[in-house]
C-alpha cells in the first residue's frame, strides 16, 4: 500500500518537469499564436500588438508559465486562442471520438495479436510462423498516412462501400453510419499496432516455452493444451505492459490516423492546435497526454502484482 | 480452447463489419437543392467576420457586406443601393483634409430574427472596432474614422480623418447587429461568434465540433422567397488534402475550393465533376532581402537573377501551364493592372553580363562567381511539405547554378516561416502574397513599410518610388489613382526588387451540374453569390 502511495507522489515532481519542459518547447519553436495574422495584409502592426497583449503574451514567460500553472491545477485551463473558448471544453468535447476509436482499435488489434502471437510462437519457424513474421514486418513499416489514403483510395473511391472520412453523415445516421466511418481509421490504427504487439507476444511467449517450468509440467504429462494456457498467462504481463502504454499513446497520439480520416478527435485538435501555436490548447493536450503515460504505467505496475504473485509479496 | 474462443468471436465482428458496409451498398448522394457538400480544408475559429482570420466562405452565406467583390475583383453593392463614389456625390472631400462617406442602405432589409438592419449597425460596428473592449482581427480603416452620423435608419454617414483610397472595401464584412450585441463583450459572445445572426441566404443550423457545419436556408431572404434555391450546404471540415480529393473523387463531398495543381490531371475526368478555373489575386514570386545579402543591393545582380529563371519553363512542367507567368505584384484581375513594364525574359548571356558588369566573377574557377574574395552564395527559404515549391525550388537552384548562383534550399513549416519573414532572418523566400482586393501596395514596397510596420521584406527604399505609392493611396479618383499606380508597377519593374513568378491559378472542382457558380478571386471567398446558385 505505502509502495503504491509512494509510486504516486513520485509522479508529481515528474509531471511539474514535464510541464516546464513543454512550456520551454512549445516557446521556442518559431512563429507564435500571431504567425497566422500576418497573412493577412490588412492586419496593421498596432492590431498585432493589441493581439499580443489580449492574449498576455506581452508578460514575461516564467509569469506565464506560473499563471498557467496555477490555473491548470485549479482546473482553469484557460481559453483557446483560436476560437476563445474554454480550453476544457475544446479537449471534453473531443474526448469521446477518441475514446471511440482507440477502444476500436485495440479491441481488433488485440482480436489479431492474441491469435496470431501464439500461433507463432507455438510453431516457431514453421511456415504459418514465417509468414506472420513476415506480415509484422509489412504492418511495422507501412506509413500511417500512406496506408490510411490507399485505404480510402480501394474503399471510398474505388469501391464506393465505406466513407472515406469523417465520424458521422448527415443522411443515413444511426448505428450503422458510425459503424461504416468508423472501419477505416480503426482498422489502420489496428494493423500498426497488432503488428508490433503480435512480434512482443511471440517473443514473449516464446521465452516463457522455454522455461524450465514448462518442461517440468509436459514432464508430469500436462495436457499440451493446458502447457500453452500457463504459459500464455505468464507471457501475458510483459505484453500488458506494452498493450497499456501504447494505448496511452495512442489516446493522444492517433495524430496521423485522425488528420488523415478527418476524425473529429483529440488528435485532431492538436495538429490544429500545432499549426497555430495555441499554447493553452497545446499545454493541455501534451500535460494531458503525460498524465495519461504516467498513470498508465503506473495502473500496469499495479497490475503485474495482481497478475504475479511473485511481485505482490 | 481460449485462442479458438477468441478467433470466431474475431471472425464474427469482422463479418458484421462488412455485412453492415455491403448493405449500404451506394452510399453517396448527388448535389442536389436538397444538399450541397462542401469538403472545407478547416475548422473556422469563430463565425464572427470581423474576428476570424483569412477565409470566410461559411460567413458569406450568413452575415452580407454593405458591398461585396464579385468574380472579377469588382465592388458591387450587396446591402447598399450603391457603392459610393466622388462622381455620385456620396464621398465628399472636406476642406480640413478629412473625408466624409455616405452609406445608403436597401430598404426593408431585416435581420434573421426579423429586426431590421438599419445604419445604427453601422455605427455600432465601428465604434465596437474602435473600442478597446473588444479584439477584432484588423482595425485597418476603421482606425481612421472619427464617428458615424446616423441622419435617418438607412443612411450612415462615415467621417474619416484623412481620404483613405480603399474607403468602398470598409464594410465588405457587414455590420454587427446592435441590438444582440450593445453592451457586451463580443470576444466572449459564442452564441453570436458561433452562430451570427445575419441577414442572408443562410443561418447556421448545427455547428458539430470537429466534423462540420450544417448552413439553412432562411424562408424570407430579401432577394425573393424563391431564394436561395439550395436547402442546406454542410462544410466537412478536412484538413487533409488528399483526403478532401478522395472525397471529391468518391462523391461523398460535392465542392472542394482550391484544389492543388497536381491534382488536376487526376480529377479533371471525374464524371459528374468540373474543375473551375480562374486568375486569383495571389502571386508567387521571389524575396530579395537587401538588408540581409548585399549582392542584392545591386540592381544588377536583381535583375540578372531574374533573367537567369525561366519561367516559362517551369510554368510549363512543374505548374502543368496551369498557372500564368506574371511580372508584377498587382495581379491581372485588377482594375490597377498593367502589362507595359519591362521584363526579363529567360536570358543566360543577358544575366552573365549584368553580373560581369557588377564585378560578379568566378575567379578561382569554382564554377560560382565571386567578388572580393566572397561567393554569390544565398539560402532560399520556402515551406516544407508544398511539393510544387519544393520543386520549383529546385528547378530555381538548377537555372541559377548554370550562371555561377549559388542557391541553398532549406525547407521550413508554415507557421514559423512567418515570423521567420516577419523578423527579416532570410536572405531570400519563395513564397507568395494574397493580395488585397483593393490594389494598395504601399504595404509591400514602401521604405518605412518593413517589418514590423509592413511587409517590405524586400527591404526596398526608393524614395521616388515611395511618392507614387502614398500619393495613389490618398487619391480617391479611381482614373487618377491608377495613373500612379500604373507608374508605381513601371517603377518596380525597372528597380526588380523581387523575383515575380506566377499568378496563383485557383482550381475549384464543383458540380458540373451547378449553375451560378462563378468563383471570386478575393477572401469573400466563391459563396459570394450562392443564393443564385442552383441543381438539379
Amino acid at each position: 500500500m505505502t509502495a503504491t502511495l509512494r509510486r504516486i507522489l513520485q509522479a508529481v515532481p515528474l509531471l511539474l518537469l514535464i510541464s516546464i519542459l513543454v512550456f520551454a518547447l512549445i516557446h521556442l519553436a518559431p512563429g507564435g499564436p500571431l504567425a497566422i495574422y500576418l497573412e493577412n495584409p490588412n492586419v496593421t502592426p498596432a492590431d498585432l500588438e493589441r493581439l499580443r497583449r489580449s492574449l498576455g503574451l506581452d508578460r514575461p514567460l516564467p509569469v506565464q508559465y506560473l499563471s498557467w500553472l496555477a490555473g491548470f491545477v485549479t482546473g482553469d485551463w484557460g481559453f483557446s486562442f483560436s476560437d476563445g473558448r474554454p480550453v476544457m471544453t475544446r479537449i471534453l468535447e473531443r474526448l469521446p471520438a477518441t475514446l471511440e476509436l482507440v477502444t476500436a482499435s485495440l479491441v481488433v488489434a488485440l482480436l489479431i495479436t492474441l491469435p496470431t502471437g501464439v500461433i507463432a510462437a507455438v510453431r516457431r519457424r514453421s511456415a504459418v510462423d514465417r509468414a506472420i513474421v513476415t506480415l509484422t514486418v509489412a504492418g511495422i513499416s507501412l506509413p500511417a498516412f500512406w496506408f490510411g489514403l490507399l485505404l480510402q483510395l480501394v474503399f471510398a473511391v474505388w469501391l464506393g462501400w465505406l466513407p472515406s472520412s469523417g465520424r458521422t453523415s448527415l443522411l443515413s445516421s444511426g448505428f450503422g453510419d458510425r459503424l461504416q466511418h468508423l472501419v477505416l481509421p480503426a482498422t489502420v490504427l489496428a494493423l500498426l499496432h497488432a503488428a508490433a504487439w503480435t512480434r512482443y507476444l511471440r517473443s514473449a511467449m516464446g521465452q516463457v516455452l522455454s522455461q524450465r517450468f514448462v518442461l517440468a509440467a509436459r514432464g508430469r504429462g500436462l495436457p499440451e493444451r493446458r502447457v500453452r494456457y500457463h504459459a500464455l498467462r505468464n507471457a501475458l504481463l510483459p505484453f500488458a505492459t506494452v498493450v497499456l502504454l501504447d494505448a496511452a499513446i495512442m489516446v493522444s497520439g492517433a495524430v496521423v490516423t485522425e488528420s488523415v480520416f478527418a476524425w473529429p478527435g483529440l488528435g485532431g485538435l492538436f495538429t490544429e492546435a500545432l499549426a497555430r501555436r495555441d499554447y493553452t490548447v497545446l499545454m493541455a493536450f501534451l500535460m494531458l497526454s503525460s498524465t495519461a503515460v504516467v498513470v498508465l504505467n503506473l495502473v500496469a505496475d499495479l497490475s503485474y502484482r495482481l497478475l504475479d504473485p511473485r511481485v505482490r509479496s | 480452447m481460449w485462442m479458438h474462443k477468441v478467433s470466431r468471436v474475431g471472425a464474427l465482428v469482422m463479418g458484421a463489419l462488412l455485412l453492415s458496409c455491403a448493405k449500404e451498398g451506394a452510399r453517396t448522394s448527388g448535389p442536389s437543392n436538397e444538399l450541397l457538400v462542401v469538403g472545407y480544408d478547416r475548422e473556422p475559429d469563430t463565425l464572427n467576420r470581423f474576428s476570424t482570420h483569412i477565409l470566410e466562405d461559411v460567413q458569406t452565406c450568413v452575415i452580407e457586406g454593405l458591398v461585396t467583390n464579385d468574380e472579377q475583383m469588382r465592388v458591387v453593392p450587396l446591402l447598399a443601393e450603391r457603392v459610393p463614389t466622388l462622381e455620385n456625390g456620396d464621398v465628399v472631400l472636406r476642406p480640413d483634409g478629412g473625408m466624409d462617406v455616405t452609406w445608403k442602405i436597401r430598404p426593408g432589409i431585416k435581420w434573421h430574427d426579423g429586426v431590421p438592419f438599419t445604419s445604427a449597425d453601422v455605427k455600432f460596428t465601428v465604434d465596437a472596432i474602435n473600442s478597446p473592449d473588444y479584439n477584432p482581427e484588423s482595425t485597418d480603416g476603421f482606425d481612421r474614422i472619427t464617428s458615424v452620423d446616423t441622419p435617418d435608419s438607412l443612411t450612415a454617414v462615415v467621417h474619416y480623418k484623412e481620404p483613405y483610397a480603399p474607403y468602398e472595401l470598409q464594410f465588405v464584412r457587414g455590420a454587427l447587429p446592435k441590438h444582440l450585441l450593445a453592451g457586451r463583450n463580443i470576444d466572449q459572445a459564442q452564441d453570436y461568434n458561433r452562430k451570427p445572426l445575419g441577414t442572408g441566404p443562410y443561418r447556421v443550423a448545427e455547428w458539430k465540433t470537429g466534423e462540420y457545419i450544417l448552413l439553412e436556408r432562411v424562408p424570407d431572404y430579401w432577394r425573393g422567397a424563391e431564394y436561395p434555391r439550395i436547402k442546406r450546404i454542410q462544410f466537412k471540415f478536412i484538413p487533409n488534402t488528399t483526403t478532401r480529393v478522395n472525397q471529391l473523387a468518391s462523391g461523398e463531398a460535392h465542392i472542394v475550393a482550391l484544389v492543388p495543381w497536381d491534382q488536376y490531371r487526376r480529377l479533371k475526368d471525374t464524371p459528374g465533376l468540373k474543375i473551375h478555373q480562374m486568375m486569383g489575386n495571389s502571386y508567387e514570386h521571389i524575396t530579395l532581402n537587401q538588408r540581409r545579402v548585399v549582392a542584392f543591393q545591386d540592381v544588377r545582380v536583381r535583375r540578372a537573377l531574374t533573367h537567369a529563371i525561366d519561367r516559362e519553363l517551369i510554368a510549363r512542367t512543374i505548374l502543368d501551364s496551369l498557372a500564368p507567368v506574371i511580372h508584377g505584384p498587382i495581379q491581372p484581375l485588377s482594375w490597377a493592372f498593367t502589362d507595359s513594364v519591362r521584363t526579363y525574359p529567360f536570358d543566360k548571356a543577358a544575366a552573365a553580363s549584368l553580373l560581369d558588369e557588377a564585378g560578379w566573377k568566378d575567379s578561382n574557377g569554382d564554377g560560382i562567381r565571386d567578388r572580393d574574395g566572397k561567393p554569390l552564395s544565398f539560402t532560399l527559404l520556402t515551406q516544407a511539405g508544398f511539393a510544387i515549391r519544393e520543386s520549383v525550388s529546385q528547378a530555381v537552384q538548377r537555372m541559377l547554378k548554370d550562371v555561377g548562383v549559388d542557391m541553398k534550399v532549406q525547407l521550413v513549416d508554415g507557421t514559423s516561416i512567418s515570423s521567420l519573414w516577419f523578423e527579416g532572418n532570410f536572405d531570400a523566400m519563395l513564397h507568395w502574397w494574397h493580395m488585397p482586393a483593393d490594389p494598395e501596395i504601399t504595404l509591400f514596397f514602401a521604405s518605412d513599410r518593413t517589418p514590423p510596420a509592413g511587409r517590405n521584406i524586400n527591404y526596398v527604399n526608393d524614395a521616388a518610388l515611395d511618392r507614387v505609392m502614398y500619393a495613389s493611396d490618398r487619391e480617391i479618383d479611381q482614373t487618377k489613382r491608377r495613373k500612379l499606380l500604373v507608374e508605381a508597377q513601371q517603377l518596380l519593374a525597372e528597380l526588380a526588387p523581387e523575383i515575380p513568378l506566377y499568378n496563383v491559378t485557383r482550381l475549384d472542382g464543383v458540380p458540373s451540374t451547378l449553375k451560378g457558380f462563378k468563383g471570386n478571386p478575393t477572401n469573400t471567398g466563391v459563396f459570394w453569390n450562392v443564393w443564385e446558385w442552383e441543381l438539379p
